[in-house]
């Protein structure tokens, strides 16, 4: 029988492997649709102002166009993420670069770029602020302000207490400032955003590059004042998002389905390179302020923390973006008393969304280098103070929560400076730093990242998930939980052929469509092995208790016998489905008023250890080596688990030392390949996966999430261990070269002697080799 | 991308007739030819070029040789591909400066369609000039004004900018052929002639959208390196990541050390220049001296003398001589 050799736990292979390898599986600019034209965006290419005219310049056939503006739009001119401030189409104000106003669409995808550059905006001037000092300055313009928000240009603000932390600074021995920066980040998936969308009288229909399809669902029924029935969303295969195709597709969603509405014909709209980076979202911007009392013997006696993030001209995602960050600027310590304070202001970027750890990388960020800072300070190790004030099971977090998992991250803080050799190398690097122009250094980062919504959050979402076994006799898995590369369709079939005990390869999963799959709510949040994986476990087990109450399935069976059983059901019943819808486990609690409770049904551990080299004559940081150790619960499938991480670190290393978005009025100003710096392979270092697996009681199998926890460890780790070679304190990433170079100039360093140039292999600004 | 009519020639003479029609080897030129196309068809697709007409000079026989000549230089043809170059047995042994030169530039896919001629072509990496939305750009549109100068010019060139252009010259294989005194052999309408490196490339001025000395109807054939006595050789390159980008700062020297001297040297930079940028002050610096850090300080100071930064690329001044000086130290041990 099959469930004797455990599928879940194996490495199958991905369930889509086979056609993206092969080449046919479908992307979104793959498809063609008969009378199918091209659809085009006319931005802003100022950051704010009114308009005052919209001109279309001459020698462009505007008769064969369509052309569409916010007067087209059937239902609200609003793109809804949380609140509606965010217009599908600029009326009057323009409120950012790149921002949209008028649509059009075209056969002819050359004439349509000439279009495009012959529509002329003519607009007044209007103040903005570009940075969050600027936005929170006392003199600021409003550029934002709405009755929804907690003041002008600012979108939410959050406090969260613990404790009476005014009570600890007459007693500290150590008071310790410190504040620390992060930039936006690209989420640089390879495919762009892109949509087809068709419109006639049975309503409007999206094929998209996405995570979120009922997202984009509901935004069409407000776009177009249309009921639910008469919307409909399909995901196609989809090259990578990290967050970028969470909130995005509403836009471009929305905007073709407009273009086809008004020209009767599909409509394709996807966005080239350079449109994806400057127009869509990006990482947060953000600003950390850490004041914290410490005892001389390094306990953390409590804390006041700042925190900050650059929503961009609307609220968008920025108030959940902003609740994660603040939740994880606290850290895996104990904490007896804290008061963190955390807003989202508004400037007039484009507005900043969702990548990989949603907030958690930045505040995180700024506590791991602050933890190395404090250690400084206190006179103790990085590793001695974070010893001492680690969470412990039956502790509580920040927000109160009692830890009851039997989490031990003294045992893994041990084994990852094992692994990694650190203690021996911290000696040797002292030792050869000195003498060496090439300065090494090992550095560290330990923190947890909260799987799931955060709070009250999927008692919200009440997701639904279904199975329905086909008329071959196999189940398919009913979700609108998106495979977008990261393994979604691989582990929840995994889950549901070893609950069903059969094979993997006859599970199916259906393609993600709003008319036939139930929302089984947004793939973010690192929430769909752990929520949406729970749910595929509750329905296979419904699905086999209905197979059981009707006769035809022994408490035991082969494949072969629950083949032959589902067929002879769905012969007798016409239908054979089974469901199963999130229910709230009876011991979480959030109160989302007093920001206190169980912030999440579950974490991920980490520690995180890298090593670097700082050569002082480019200036040039390069990690060396790398080792990721974490806690996720069991691991569903060990070959995507470690391709997760993987990804995650590379991604980290970006943040930390290579992307960095430039900003000139609000415009992303290096919107190309060759000037945003994004790390390739050759300038990884290898990178260790580590695992411990302690059961969750929330998660199919004893799993937890696992996608956005790797995102948050590198680039603290790596300025530690940069800091650690240096001497000098960074607090800002990206950490390019010339900043190192600012804080590090100096001719005794820049030394051509040739002695010290011998050991010349300084990895991978290095590319010439001694003739 | 516009529609073109594409024609496949099986001698340089038909080449030449063809492309003798337009008016202009530079940019707007409504005939180029196309060799590997690694460049010309990616600015096609952004629409930066739009010739009319390709001529296909693949098909043309015995271009995609490299030859020992009877006089001790070595004969390039037009066609060799970047990859079958930088692993010539001629040029690893006798001009190993071109070899690592190649192999630092692009990647394994492109290196292998990338041809001699074509390298010798290629066109900056602005991203202005690359970006139709953006109006203004002197190279593409004379007479249009420069985006870079106002906008993120990180990357762009310090040494041999006008008001008018500061894009940099983005090749690393034509930084190794100006210390080789390469010598580019042409054929056009009036017959064959030959234009040192040295000539090759002209500076933006006034006219950033004329690059180098070609003519309507000119065909590159082939290139040779003049023999060279037994010299030590470098290319080394900086840039921000270690694969698929171009240079910050890149140096090729070429040395001989006798009795203690340096003699023989040539020295010249890529990423900084707005042609690849031979640096005949640091030759005269170092010529005659013994090896040592004050000297290659001394050298790379008079090299970058005339270096004009602007906001974003003034780090490129130390650090184009940090590069210089290693790349001298390194060389001078081997």
């Amino acid at each position: 029988m099959a469930a004797k050799e455990s599928i879940v736990g194996s490495p199958a292979l991905r369930y889509e492997g086979e056609a993206k390898v092969l080449g046919y599986a479908k992307y979104i600019d793959d498809l063609h649709f008969p009378q199918m034209i091209h659809g085009a965006t006319v931005r802003s290419k100022f950051p704010r102002g009114r308009i005052t005219a919209i001109r279309y310049g001459e020698g462009i056939p505007w008769d064969e166009f369509t052309i569409v503006t916010w007067k087209d739009i059937p239902g609200e001119n609003t793109i809804v993420h949380l609140l509606k401030d965010h217009p599908c189409l600029v009326q009057e104000i323009v409120n950012h670069p790149e921002e949209p106003i008028v649509l059009l669409a075209h056969p002819d995808k050359a004439l349509l770029r000439k279009a495009v550059d012959a529509v002329t905006i003519e607009y007044e001037p209007l103040p903005a602020v570009f940075t969050i000092e600027e936005s929170e300055a006392p003199d600021a313009p409003v550029i934002w302000n709405s009755e929804a928000g907690d003041s002008p240009n600012v979108f939410k603000t959050y406090l969260m207490e613990k404790g009476h932390v005014e009570d600890v600074w007459a007693t500290a021995d150590y008071i310790i400032e410190g504040e620390y920066s992060t930039g936006a980040q690209e989420q640089f998936y390879i495919e762009n955003n892109g949509v087809i969308a068709e419109y006639s009288e049975q309503g409007v229909t999206v094929w998209g590059s996405m995570q979120c399809p009922y997202y984009l669902h509901h935004a069409l029924q407000l776009a177009f004042g249309l009921p639910e029935q008469k919307c409909r969303v399909i995901q196609v295969e989809t090259g990578g998002a990290f967050g970028g195709k969470e909130d995005y597709p509403s836009v471009i969603g929305c905007h073709a389905a407009l273009l086809a509405m008004k020209s009767g014909r599909p409509v394709k709209m996807v966005y080239d390179r350079m449109e994806d980076m400057a127009a869509t979202t990006k990482r947060h911007p953000s600003r950390t302020r850490h004041r914290t009392a410490v005892s001389k013997d390094g306990k953390l006696l409590g804390g006041e923390i700042e925190f900050a993030i650059d929503g961009g001209a609307y609220v968008t995602l920025s108030p959940v973006v902003l609740s994660r960050g603040t939740i994880h600027a606290a850290g895996p310590y104990n904490w007896p008393h804290l008061r963190i304070r955390a807003k989202a202001v508004a400037t007039n970027c484009p507005p900043h969304g969702a990548f990989r750890g949603f907030g958690a990388p930045q505040s995180i960020f700024g506590l791991e280098r602050h933890m190395d800072l404090i250690a400084k300070t206190v006179g103790i190790t990085p590793e001695e103070l974070r010893r001492r004030n680690f969470l412990q099971p039956g502790g509580t977090t920040a927000t109160g929560q009692l830890i009851k998992d039997p989490i031990d991250l003294n045992g893994m803080l041990t084994r990852a400076l094992e692994e990694s050799g650190y203690h021996a190398k911290r000696a040797e690097f002292a030792k050869t730093n000195p003498t060496s122009p090439i300065k090494r250094g090992i550095g560290f980062a330990t923190f947890m990242h909260g799987a799931g919504f955060t709070g009250s959050g999927e008692r919200r979402l009440n997701s639904l998930v279904a199975i329905e076994v086909d008329d071959e006799g196999k189940p398919e898995i009913l979700v609108s939980s998106t495979e977008f590369g990261q393994g979604t369709n691989t582990i929840l079939c995994q889950v549901a052929a070893q609950t069903l005990h059969i094979s993997y390869k006859d599970v199916r999963i259906a393609q993600p469509d709003t008319d036939r799959v139930p929302n089984s709510g947004p793939t973010v949040a690192s929430r769909t092995a752990m929520i949406v994986g729970k749910l595929v476990e509750d329905a296979s087990h419904n699905l086999l208790t209905c197979m059981r109450a009707s006769g035809l399935l022994e408490e035991t069976y082969t494949p072969e016998q629950f083949c032959h059983a589902a067929l002879a059901y769905k012969q007798q019943h016409g239908e054979l489905r089974a469901t199963a819808r999130y229910q709230a486990p009876d011991d979480i609690f959030w109160d989302d008023d007093k920001y206190h409770g169980d912030a999440y049904p579950a974490y991920a551990w980490a520690v995180y250890v890298a090593e670097v080299a700082v050569d002082t004559r480019t200036y040039m940081a390069e990690v060396k080596n790398f080792w990721a150790l974490q806690e996720v619960g069991k691991v569903l499938n060990p070959v995507l688990a470690k391709g997760q991480v993987e990804g995650g670190v590379a991604q980290g290393i970006g943040y930390a030392i290579y992307e960095k978005c430039v900003w000139k009025d609000g415009v992303m100003a290096n919107n190309q390949m060759t000037n945003y710096i994004m790390p390739t392979s050759a300038d990884l270092p290898p990178i260790h996966v580590l695992f411990e697996e302690v059961p969750s009681i929330h998660g199919p199998f004893g799993a937890k999430g696992i996608g956005e926890l790797p995102m948050d460890g590198p680039a603290p780790a790596i300025l530690n261990a940069i800091e650690e070679a240096t001497g000098v304190r960074f607090n800002h990433c990206p950490l390019l070269p010339e900043d190192i170079f600012d804080k590090l100039a100096n001719p005794t360093l820049i030394s051509a002697d040739s002695s010290q140039l011998q050991p010349a292999v300084a990895g991978p600004v290095f590319s010439g080799t001694t003739p | 991308m516009i529609d073109f009519e594409l024609t496949r020639v099986g001698t340089p003479d038909a080449a030449v007739q063809i492309a003798a029609a337009t008016p202009t080897a530079q940019q707007g030129a409504t005939v180029r030819f196309i060799a590997g196309g690694t460049n010309l068809i990616d600015y096609m697709k952004l629409d930066v070029e739009t010739p009319q007409h390709l001529v296909d000079i693949n098909r043309i026989p015995d271009l995609a040789k490299v030859e020992k000549q009877p006089d001790g230089s070595l004969k390039i043809g037009a066609l060799v591909r970047n990859s079958d170059l930088a692993q010539a047995p001629e040029v690893l042994a006798e001009y190993p400066v071109l070899s690592q030169a190649l192999l630092s530039g692009a990647s394994a896919q492109l290196r292998n369609k990338a041809t001699t001629s074509g390298n010798l072509l290629q066109r900056t990496r602005c991203p202005y000039f690359r970006d139709l939305a953006y109006a203004e750009c002197n190279k593409r549109t004379p007479g249009s004004g420069c985006a870079a100068i106002g906008g993120y010019h990180r990357n762009h060139a310090i040494l041999g900018v006008s008001d008018q252009c500061i894009a940099t010259h983005a090749s690393d294989m034509d930084v190794a052929l100006m210390v080789l005194d390469a010598v580019i052999h042409v054929q056009g309408i009036k017959g064959n002639r030959t234009i040192p490196i040295g000539e090759f490339y002209k500076l933006p001025g006034t006219t950033p959208h004329i690059e180098n000395a070609l003519e309507p109807g000119d065909l590159i054939t082939h290139v040779t390196l003049p023999a060279l006595p037994e010299t030590k050789q470098i290319y080394l390159k900086l840039r921000d990541r270690a694969s698929y980008e171009f240079a910050l700062a890149s140096a090729a020297i070429v040395m001989q050390v006798q009795g203690g001297r340096l003699r023989h040297v040539r020295v010249a930079m890529g990423g900084v220049g707005t042609r690849p940028w031979r640096m005949p002050e640091a030759e005269h610096a170092l010529e005659g001296q013994a090896p040592g850090e004050g000297v290659f300080r001394a050298a790379a100071d008079a090299a970058l003398k005339t270096a004009r930064p602007h906001t974003d690329n003034a780090f490129k001044i130390p650090l184009a001589k940090l590069c210089m000086i290693r790349a001298l130290t390194t060389v001078t041990n081997a």
